[in-house]
């Protein structure tokens, strides 16, 4: 997609809402993992699948190919957790938590990496 | 083309207008839901599109759902629905097909691969322009329905599992080879569909070809499948859930069925339509063109079924002597 002319404004628009995904995606993490229902576990993994399946959809196209990538393994991740044996269950996979982290830490190492020297002092 | 893309990330729409704006010779609508959508073809009922981008995976109404919708409609009836989808999952791709969706594009996409996809998709309308021969199960005999061909693998309308044939070959496109494992391809042809061809109106002819469609999708009601027709009489299915079916009893089936249902032309004359099986041909460790080829076998298999029956037929006095 790099030869598209205004693909720079459609790569700017993206940061700006990986900041506000990766903050929700942790959100989700937290409140599932804090979660004493299987409601409140599922329904906040649910949410940060359909934010990761945003991201795994448009990254690479835009260049971040290894992200969309990361974006989609924690998606399946998720999607295998909410329809296997534990999905009646009020567990919340720790494996799968600190997948989230990780991806959530990529996210911001993207996005750093992005910033011009004068925004990121 | 006209085209209206449908997603629920704004980044998509974005990358979208860029690459049809790159392209040219497009215009493009964009709706963030499916609500949307068809709250907009709704207000702007005079809008033409050629051409459906929906993304699958949507909150709400999701692209598979919409595009059913949009099929119930004479407006949007045949109109080319290309499927953007980041679950290159067959489940939703099944039900994306099965839904009348014409084709699927896998995100993240490509300019090559989108511009291709379009390109089909503007041959088809051109191919359909010039033949013009679109008929409507639910049209009254109009004057201005041409006459069709044969050959023609002309659009059935809603009959359960039945894809146009041009979604049936994209659908055995996209295959991997796990899901071919368990796949299996056959076909029926109506037996003396050459002179059903030439006694029958355009819309006679098309409405025999639904029926027998329909009782074909009845006979298998229960089973995982799609099925096209693919002109001259003929209709490929596939399965995919390891089902192997007996050919000779699903003939039976599908005959006894023909047999107990009444079809009459518009003379008041019954018509009497029987079907051919062809071999049941499992895809297993077949790869790229060969599945292709294992379709068209499906489908010559049934055409000879047919031939060696009607020569049967007519041998009828030779059976059982011998040299």
């Amino acid at each position: 997609m790099n030869e598209l002319p205004g693909i720079d404004r459609v790569r700017g628009r993206f940061l700006e809402m990986l900041e506000q995904r990766q903050s929700a995606i942790a959100g989700h993490a937290l409140a599932a993992w804090d979660g004493q229902t299987l409601e409140d576990i599922n329904e906040n993994l649910a949410s940060a699948q359909a934010v990761l399946h945003q991201i795994s959809g448009s990254a690479g196209s835009l260049g971040w190919a290894d992200l969309g990538k990361a974006a989609r393994e924690c998606e399946m991740e998720i999607i295998a957790h909410l329809e296997g044996p534990d999905a009646d269950l009020a567990i919340c996979p720790g494996e799968l938590i600190y997948h989230l982290d990780v991806f959530v830490t990529n996210c911001r190492e993207v996005i750093a990496a992005q910033r011009t020297p004068v925004e990121a002092e | 083309m006209r085209i209206l893309a449908v997603d629920d990330d704004p980044i998509i729409l974005e990358l979208l207008c860029q690459f049809i704006e790159a392209v040219g010779d497009h215009n493009l609508s964009t709706a963030p839901s499916a609500i949307d959508a068809l709250e907009f073809l709704e207000s702007n009922p005079d809008d033409v599109f050629d051409c459906f981008l929906f993304d699958i995976q949507m909150p709400g109404m999701d692209g598979i759902d919409l595009t059913r919708k949009l099929r119930e409609t004479s407006r949007f009836a045949d109109t080319p629905v290309l499927m953007l989808t980041a679950m290159a999952e067959k489940r939703y791709i099944d039900n994306a097909f099965a839904a009348g969706a014409t084709d699927y594009v896998t995100k993240p996409f490509e300019v090559a691969e989108l511009k291709a996809r379009l390109n089909t998709v503007e041959g088809l309308l051109e191919a359909r322009q010039t033949r013009t021969k679109k008929i409507f199960a639910t049209q009254s005999l109009a004057e201005d329905v041409n006459t069709v061909e044969i050959y023609e693998p002309i659009s059935i309308y809603d009959v359960e599992n039945v894809i146009d044939y041009l979604a049936m070959e994209n659908y055995v496109a996209q295959l991997s080879k796990q899901s071919l494992f368990g796949s299996t391809t056959f076909a029926f042809t109506i037996r003396q569909i050459d002179a059903f061809h030439a006694g029958l109106s355009a819309f006679e002819f098309y409405s025999l070809i639904q029926d027998v469609a329909e009782i074909i999708s009845d006979t298998l009601v229960g089973r995982q499948y799609l099925m096209s027709y693919a002109g001259s009489g003929t209709f490929v299915c596939i399965t995919e859930s390891g089902w192997r079916p007996d050919m000779q009893q699903l003939m039976d089936a599908i005959n006894l069925s023909l047999a107990r249902t009444e079809l009459y032309n518009n003379a008041g004359q019954r018509l009497q339509p029987r079907v051919s099986a062809g071999g049941a041909i499992r895809l297993v460790w077949k790869t790229g063109n060969s599945v292709m080829e294992a379709l068209a076998a499906a489908h010559a298999s049934a055409e000879e079924a047919c031939v060696a029956f009607e020569k049967s037929q007519s041998n009828y006095f030779e059976l059982g002597q011998t040299a």
